[in-house]
């Protein structure tokens, strides 16, 4: 006998309702209800191109720095502007503190304070877990509160605030060059990696990044009190001990556009994505990894609030006007995107394997796509990015004198299109534009969490959260727990699932 | 204890995230120093709404201060349904708890004005709580509307509001300190200062030195479309983060504490009326601007001239 279960999330980040049918104690099927529509595009026809630097980081409060870096990369590539290397140098820095934060806050203030739900309070070490991340209360996740904003603090240094500026400009940034931030930026990475080290890892970057394997990482754990004691080696014990490793598999299918483009290197005619970690596209099918190209993104709507064909249309010529009906196929305002007409998955672990980083492809090829693999990445990129960013900032000093912004050639008042891709915090980041005669006339947004809280597509076939949620053990249907641990693995925002409008059309509305 | 319940309506989540950066007192400290316990915030909870909104509107827990971040989306055509909890028009839900409440206090120029969801054509017809843009109608609840302790709508403006404001008027609410409200229902004490004053870049607007292009020193009110002179915001009063502005990155204030945020107008040009701007300083008047700039121009330091001074 099937019983079906709605939920409720928070700490999602926007607004998601997580529908299952369980039997025997197992999720036999899924949908993922996208609950809230903006309409920002809608906002953004008619206007022009720059304001999209000023609007379309406001559809997100937690990552409005990745907002922003695809938006001006969408204007530079639809115009060939070449982007000043410090520019450049500026957008990755804002854009690796963003991250940076954003991984400690979703650990310790979204993730692990599931970890002292009572189900766990007579497993080994609960008392400790407690202690450690309790939320409000807890000694890390208040610590997180205190230590996150700091880094955002080198936000601001360049770019006036955080969230929500408009620092970066085709051409580069509109900030002038100024020593005192990357001095200060640099005394801000340095105390950061200090708690990071002591709190977080128990250990130096230096012995941290020497892991190369899960088996490293275990031998790793066993070494040292200091390393158990720490608020990850607390995790790794519990979350194995829980389970985490045999939930939320998705299937396998992998998608990075890869991120913190190379200064030099990423310029007109904008061809190849050279990145400091390149993306691509990991097919479970064939185990290989193949080459990015943005040609292959299509989004379906045929289960979501939308009028459209029963196929996938490239972000560049969808047609998406909203259609609420009640009843009928339709239970999402997110779209469905796919990726060479497949179901991916996107985030910190495919950023990762995709940029060859030896854990995370060793913990993937050991154990696959679960909870664990991708929260234990979670914990792992910050101390990849904390080197990353004071070496952006050590090469930022050294060309100082260089230009932060060469002014386009040609002004944005004439026709043109283009796609700026990045990787943010939360995984693949989409901005596809076109104007004419200086008007926008098509915005699409395709977010991190368009991707992984995809409803069905064209062919019925589930979203990778869809997906991962069948066969995932219930043991309490009032609380089912187990459903917010894979949610949360992904570290969802859905205020970013943003669904674009793109004729004049105001809207149509059947019941 | 005072209770405080947080809700996002249509919100991208960042003045919440603007709140986590608050510097001295931080979040945590402040709640406990003003004694308010959060009974649910949407990023921070581990219960479910649910469960801690039932007790609330059945009238049988007392709810102190309701928070209300993002516009509200009364769309498609009345019902709500661009915006739902449980299924039911969020809109609902919130007017059920505002029957409840103490005071409301609305946190972002959405939740105050109706903001970016609001700009034309408002596809999803957001409104603010109790404002629709500059007008004291068309919002949620009525002009005349009033909480239970009497007090109409606490607009707390900004995209997003300056995490300083938001702390520092829940210490106005908890310790009972009269708030003063201004014609758009925000604290006065937190809106009194314009962008303008604080800027860096305004000895630049003192001596007419002004940029045609961003990535410049100079002030960027007459060509790149600051609304720096025309805003009441603390931006660089207070400064962000601790550390900086919009204005003092080159980044042109875009005004977004006002009603009208974002104008429809583009963002980065200044509309003109010959070689001076159609909207001018607030309160100023033209002619008396435009001998003032005159006799400016000609005692222009060539420090300025010559973009030597910077912050």
């Amino acid at each position: 006998m099937n019983k079906t279960l709605t939920l409720d999330m928070n700490r999602v980040e926007g607004d998601l309702q997580v529908k299952v049918s369980v039997a025997d104690g197992v999720v036999q099927d899924a949908w993922m209800l996208g609950t809230m529509f903006r309409g920002f595009e809608q906002i953004m026809l008619g206007r022009a191109p720059m304001d999209a630097l000023v609007i379309t980081p406001r559809i997100c409060g937690i990552c409005g720095t990745g907002h922003l870096y695809a938006a001006v990369s969408a204007l530079e590539t639809a115009l060939q502007i070449p982007s000043a290397p410090n520019g450049t140098r500026v957008r990755n820095i804002c854009l690796m503190a963003e991250e940076i934060q954003s991984d400690a806050r979703h650990a310790f203030l979204m993730f692990t304070i599931d970890l002292c739900h009572k189900r766990y309070a007579n497993m080994d070490g609960y008392s400790q877990i407690v202690e450690a991340f309790e939320a409000f209360r807890g000694r890390i996740y208040r610590a997180t509160v205190v230590q996150t904003k700091k880094l955002l603090e080198i936000v601001a240094l360049f770019g006036g605030q955080w969230p929500h500026s408009s620092y970066m400009i085709p051409g580069g940034v509109a900030t002038l060059g100024n020593r005192r931030a990357i001095v200060k930026s640099l005394s801000i990475v340095d105390a950061y990696t200090q708690w990071y080290e002591r709190e977080v890892l128990g250990c130096s970057l230096d012995r941290w990044l020497a892991i190369q394997s899960e088996d490293d990482l275990f031998a790793w754990l066993d070494e040292k009190s200091e390393h158990r004691n720490s608020a990850f080696g607390l995790f790794l014990g519990f979350a194995k001990r829980i389970g985490l490793e045999k939930l939320g598999r998705g299937n396998g299918n992998l998608l990075s556009y890869g991120v913190y483009f190379d200064p030099e290197g990423f310029q007109p005619p904008y061809r190849d994505r050279v990145c400091l970690r390149p993306g691509g596209f990991y097919d479970a099918e064939t185990q290989t990894i193949q080459p990015f190209s943005q040609e292959h993104v299509a989004e379906h709507v045929k289960y979501s609030h939308f009028e459209g064909e029963d196929k996938g249309t490239h972000p560049s010529c969808g047609k998406t006007i909203p259609l609420f009906q009640k009843g009928g196929n339709k239970y999402s305002w997110a779209k469905a995107p796919r990726y060479r007409d497949q179901v991916v998955e996107t985030g910190c672990l495919a950023e990762l394997y995709m940029a060859g980083d030896p854990l995370a492809q060793s913990l993937f090829q050991k154990g696959g796509a679960t909870v664990f693999t991708r929260q234990i990445c979670r914990f792992h990129r910050p101390a990849l990015s904390l080197v990353a960013i004071r070496n952006m900032l050590i090469a930022l000093e050294k060309r100082f004198l260089d230009s932060f912004y060469e002014p386009p050639k040609e002004g944005l008042d004439g026709d043109g299109d283009g796609v700026g891709l990045v990787h943010a915090a939360r995984g693949a980041l989409g901005h596809w534009v076109g104007f004419r005669a200086g008007r926008i006339t098509r915005y699409q947004v395709i977010s991190p969490t368009s991707w992984n809280a995809s409803p069905r597509d064209s062919y019925g076939r589930r979203g990778h959260w869809e997906q991962s949620l069948i066969g995932t053990p219930i043991q309490d249907e009032s609380d089912p727990i187990e459903l917010g641990h894979v949610i949360r693995s992904h570290d969802a925002c859905l205020v970013c699932a943003v669904h674009f409008l793109e004729s004049g059309r105001k809207y149509s509305y059947v019941v | 204890m005072l209770s405080l319940l947080w809700i996002q309506a249509g919100a991208c989540s960042g003045d919440s995230m603007a709140l986590l950066s608050a510097e001295s007192p931080d979040l945590l400290q402040a709640l406990e120093a003003l004694h308010i316990e959060i009974l649910w915030h949407p990023s921070l909870s581990t219960v479910s709404l649910a469960f801690v909104a039932e007790p609330i509107l059945a009238g049988e827990r007392p709810l102190n201060i309701l928070v209300i971040e993002g516009a509200i989306l009364t769309g498609p055509d009345g019902t709500g349904m661009f915006d739902t909890f449980q299924g039911k028009p969020r809109k609902d839900f919130v007017l059920n708890l505002c029957e409840q409440a103490d005071v409301i206090v609305a946190v972002g120029t959405c939740a105050a004005f109706g903001g970016i969801p609001a700009a034309h054509p408002n596809p999803t017809d957001a409104v603010g709580m109790q404002f629709l843009r500059e007008e004291l109608e068309g919002g949620l609840l009525e002009a005349g509307w009033r909480s239970k302790k009497g007090l109409p709508v606490i607009n707390l403006s900004g995209c997003p509001v300056h995490p300083n404001t938001v702390l520092q008027t829940l210490a106005f609410v908890a310790t009972g300190a009269k708030l003063e409200l201004d014609h758009l229902h925000r604290p006065a004490e937190f809106y009194e200062t314009l962008v303008h004053q604080g800027c860096t870049r305004n000895e630049y607007h003192e001596y007419d030195v002004e940029e045609t292009r961003l990535g410049t020193a100079g002030c960027m009110f007459f060509n790149l479309g600051c609304q720096g002179p025309r805003t009441i915001a603390t931006c660089n009063a207070i400064l962000w983060n601790g550390q900086s502005s919009k204005t003092r990155a080159g980044v042109p204030c875009f005004g977004c504490t006002s009603p009208s945020f974002p104008r429809p107008e583009d963002l980065f040009v200044t509309e003109k009326l010959g070689s001076v701007p159609t909207r001018l300083p607030l309160g100023v008047d033209r002619a008396a601007y435009m001998s003032y700039k005159g006799l400016a121009a000609a005692a222009v330091p060539l420090r300025l001239t010559n973009r030597k001074t910077k912050f």
